[in-house]
């Protein structure tokens, strides 16, 4: 008994409407280990650790945990068998104190009433370890990402867990932060615990798994001890998604580089944003890295409009300056495609209509009016050229995930745009979309648009970009050539703000 | 498991700076401008500060202030209730036409408040059961329990026969001959609420669900029992208030308390309740209430057309509405999350 694994997950399956995201998959970890689950972004991880916290329900397959079999219905279920989850968007509360978000749902009493006291000595201990210095009392919003995430944890770990389960825990931490969360990690599997560790970095899992397991569509496609990896194992899991980029068009190499339209940005500056100077041409992908809250995303809001700068100077291909609404961004060609679910898209309504609603919103088709006829004809040949398999009358929310997202970026081919500013343009989809996505994006750049692209996924952007701006902190650290970016040398540089020979600087930046 | 000897190598210091950033408690904004309307009408009018011009107006606070300490439960639960005024209403013609019926007061008062209970359970019902924010659901039973109060009285004054001894008694008399019973009845359940909401599983359930109902779920929350049992007991406030109206009057008429049930709401907000929930105060719908009043009865005072106290009622929600917003606003600016609300 004392040898079975803690859990073994068998043929699990689970369906959302017509679309599988998990297809028999298998999973077996071992008492007191820290086992790796591998696979990109949409490859089923999330839904496997939401299947074992009891929020999702297993259309096919059996889990066995401790040995005996487990129904786990509901998430009380997933704790009551010892199942301690940290889900990737933490279950937080914002507005509430940093105990209330500790002991949800099982504040301790005293005489009928909830004891503050006692919820700050429990939790003293821990929270010291984590190496957390917060006010429990504040509410939790007032803390930064990274101490959430380690609030998220000590969540779990309250409950004293016999597994632990992490899904992508240091996607909002830097190198400094997540070797913390290593380090708590490692010290937690010396006292026994078993832990499985959602990640789509390789880099870390291989730092700290004892086993792994890579997912891929649904399903596990290898499943070894850490230490019986061998090298071309290791280089193949790392290479699964180079085929995934296809080789960059090149279509404009003729013209001289001078010549050809490009976006200038002159110590631009507000929000967290800090004297961010950059140049780019048209044809040419420039990824943008950087952690959440580096502000990478705050530049692209910037470029569209939706934020405003406090200084600096921006000039379009057009002549012009920073767009100062959307709108205005819409006339000039200025198009921003956002990976994030239910941006941009109206799940209810056509397709059609949902291609057409840029066009109807900020300009003409060459009519005042919105024509429904116009509409269909044009919608149909986008969905030709994007191969989205589906009528134009037909509601985009029938569409798949990756189905969505396609016609989330038709409706800006409509206009023809200049600037393209794409921000996690392929988010949560299925393999063979991500790879329409990535060529339409190559397309896009090649037919001599100016294409800003900001991603979480460094392969994404060691894939595509000809260069690569990395932000931290608000300003540029640093530049990586496109052809020279390796993904763990552009992580160093993402997570620690400094290329890893400058250790001295970025003790600078932790302090100030 | 939790003693885990983890002690994890620090880099430097680990969190170089805990933010000590200053934190005004949610009611101080009703506070202040609590005293800045006192402060106004007694210079104006010095007859606004006698006690007894204040204690009656706290009397006339005191009813829809216990809609506003239920409406605060509510809307901590990110939710709105509308037919609070109604159910106030309602409860009111019951208890009054159960006494006018020859029915003992006291019996007749407790059936006024389990017909608050009822109310209030019918509205979470509706609302869990066709999984539809309280706001959409009580916009429909507002009319509904109006209109029943409309059948009811007849748009009639119910008078109820006040020789029914202690009853009357105890809810008319004045407490230190000043004080009006129902302002210690409000007071008592201000307190009680208070530990409820801060220091009770149930009052931590129900500001988690607002504070992220998704997360609350998945904390294993049974949130549709949480929400059926606030709408419970803003239903019982709002039927209490209706007895104590009845008591302390000895009649209920057709117009009596019509804007209760959004002056509740308005005082919760200017209280420091958030609309968009996760936190409650019941302190401050009490002050925000006192506001309220203070500027209702400035109307009267300063001899401006009694005709303007609609408009004052509505002026106020958004005033409330706009402080809660503004708020909300400067709290995300001063802690600096810029990602926060970025595409939003």
């Amino acid at each position: 008994m004392a040898d079975s694994p803690i859990l073994l997950v068998r043929n699990a399956a689970r369906r959302f409407g017509g679309t599988v995201v998990l297809e028999d998959m298998n999973l077996v970890i071992e008492r007191g280990s820290i086992h790796a689950l591998v696979g990109e972004s949409g490859a089923g991880k999330s839904t496997l650790i939401k299947m074992l916290a009891g929020i999702v329900a297993p259309t096919g397959g059996a889990i066995e945990f401790d040995g005996k079999p487990a129904k786990i219905d509901s998430p009380n279920a997933a704790r009551k068998l010892g199942i301690g989850v940290v889900l990737q968007q933490p279950g937080l509360f914002p507005e509430r104190p940093v105990l209330a978000n500790l002991f949800v749902n099982r504040e301790p009493l005293h005489n009928g009433l909830v004891s503050r006291r006692e919820m700050e000595a429990r939790s003293r201990a821990l929270l010291r370890q984590l190496g957390l210095a917060i006010n429990v009392h504040a509410p939790l919003g007032d803390l930064d990402p990274a101490e959430r995430q380690f609030i998220a944890l000590a969540r779990a770990l309250l409950e004293n867990p016999r597994l632990l389960i992490l899904d992508e825990p240091n996607s909002a931490l830097d190198q400094r932060q997540s070797e913390r969360l290593f380090a708590a990690l490692r010290g937690l599997k010396a006292r026994g615990m078993s832990m499985l560790y959602a990640s789509n970095r390789l880099e870390d899992t291989l730092a700290i798994a004892d086993q792994m397991t890579v997912v891929r569509n649904g399903r596990d496609v290898l499943s070894k001890a850490r230490q019986d990896l061998t090298v071309s194992e290791e280089a193949m899991i790392g290479q699964l998604r180079q085929s995934l980029f296809p080789l960059p068009l090149r279509a404009l190499p003729t013209l001289a580089a001078t010549l050809r339209p490009q976006l200038t940005i002159a110590k631009l500056g507000g929000g967290t944003l800090n004297g961010i100077s950059f140049m780019a041409r048209a044809g040419e992908i420039v990824g943008l890295a950087g952690l959440a809250g580096s502000g990478a995303q705050e530049l692209l809001a910037m470029l569209f409009g939706q934020r405003t700068a406090r200084t600096g100077k921006a000039r379009f291909p057009d002549g012009d300056g920073l767009p100062r609404t959307r709108t205005e961004a819409a006339r000039r060609n200025i198009c921003m495609i956002s990976g994030e679910r239910g941006n941009g898209l109206m799940p209810d309504k056509s397709i059609a209509f949902n291609l057409s609603v840029v066009v109807a919103g900020a300009r003409d088709w060459g009519t005042r009016w919105y024509s429904p006829k116009v509409a269909l004809d044009r919608a149909a040949r986008q969905i030709e050229a994007l191969r989205i398999r589906s009528a134009p009358e037909t509601p985009a929310a029938s569409l798949s995930a990756g189905g969505q997202q396609k016609v989330v970026i038709a409706k800006w081919l409509e206009i023809g745009p200049q600037v393209v500013l794409l921000d996690e343009p392929a988010r949560g989809i299925d393999i063979g979309s991500k790879q329409e996505i990535y060529a339409l994006i190559r397309q896009m750049a090649a037919s001599g648009c100016i294409v800003l692209l900001h991603s979480r996924e460094l392969s994404e952007l060691t894939g595509l970009s000809d260069r690569i701006l990395v932000f931290h902190r608000g300003r540029i650290a640093g530049e990586v050539a496109g052809a020279d970016a390796d993904a763990a040398a552009l992580q160093k540089l993402v997570a620690a703000g400094a290329p890893a020979a400058e250790n001295r600087q970025t003790k600078q930046e932790g302090v100030a | 498991m939790t003693k885990t000897e983890t002690a994890p190598q620090l880099a430097g210091s680990a969190n170089p700076r805990p933010r000590r950033a200053l934190r005004l408690p949610a009611e101080t904004g009703a506070i202040v401008m609590l005293a800045v309307l006192l402060g106004l009408l007694g210079g104006l009018r010095p007859a606004f500060l006698d006690p007894g011009n204040l204690w009656p107006l706290l009397g006339q606070a005191a009813v829809p202030g216990l809609l506003a300490i239920g409406m605060v439960f509510v809307l901590a639960m990110r939710e709105i209730d509308l037919s609070a005024g109604a159910v106030f209403h309602l409860c009111a013609v019951f208890t009054a036409m159960l006494m006018a019926a020859g029915i003992d007061p006291w019996p007749a008062a407790l059936g006024g408040v389990l017909l608050g209970v009822v109310l209030g359970l019918l509205n979470g019902l509706l609302a869990i059961t066709l999984r539809l924010p309280v706001l959409v659901v009580t916009l429909g039973t507002w009319w509904m329990i109006q209109g029943l109060s409309q059948v009811a009285d007849k748009a009639l004054t119910i008078a109820s026969p006040t020789a029914g001894g202690g009853f009357f008694a105890m809810l008319s008399a004045k407490a230190f001959a000043m004080v009006p019973m129902a302002v210690i009845v409000l007071v008592v359940l201000a307190v009680i609420l208070h530990i409820v909401l801060h220091r009770t599983r149930f009052g931590y359930r129900v500001q988690a669900i607002g504070s992220n109902p998704q997360a609350a779920a998945y904390a294993g929350i049974p949130t549709a029992q949480v929400r059926l049992l606030a709408l419970g007991l803003m239903g019982a406030m709002a039927g209490l208030a209706g007895v104590i109206h009845v008591g302390a009057g000895g009649s209920i008429a057709p117009g009596d308390g019509s804007e209760f049930g959004l002056l509740a709401i308005a005082a919760a907000l200017l209280g420091g309740t958030s609309l968009k929930g996760g936190h409650g105060s019941i302190v401050g719908a009490v002050i925000g209430m006192l506001v309220a009043q203070a500027i209702l009865s400035a109307i009267a005072l300063l001899g401006v057309d009694a005709a303007w106290r609609t408009f004052a009622t509505g002026a106020l929600v958004v005033l409330a509405l706009a402080a809660d917003r503004l708020l909300m606003l400067l709290r995300k600016r001063r802690s600096g999350h810029g990602q926060d609300g970025l595409f939003g």
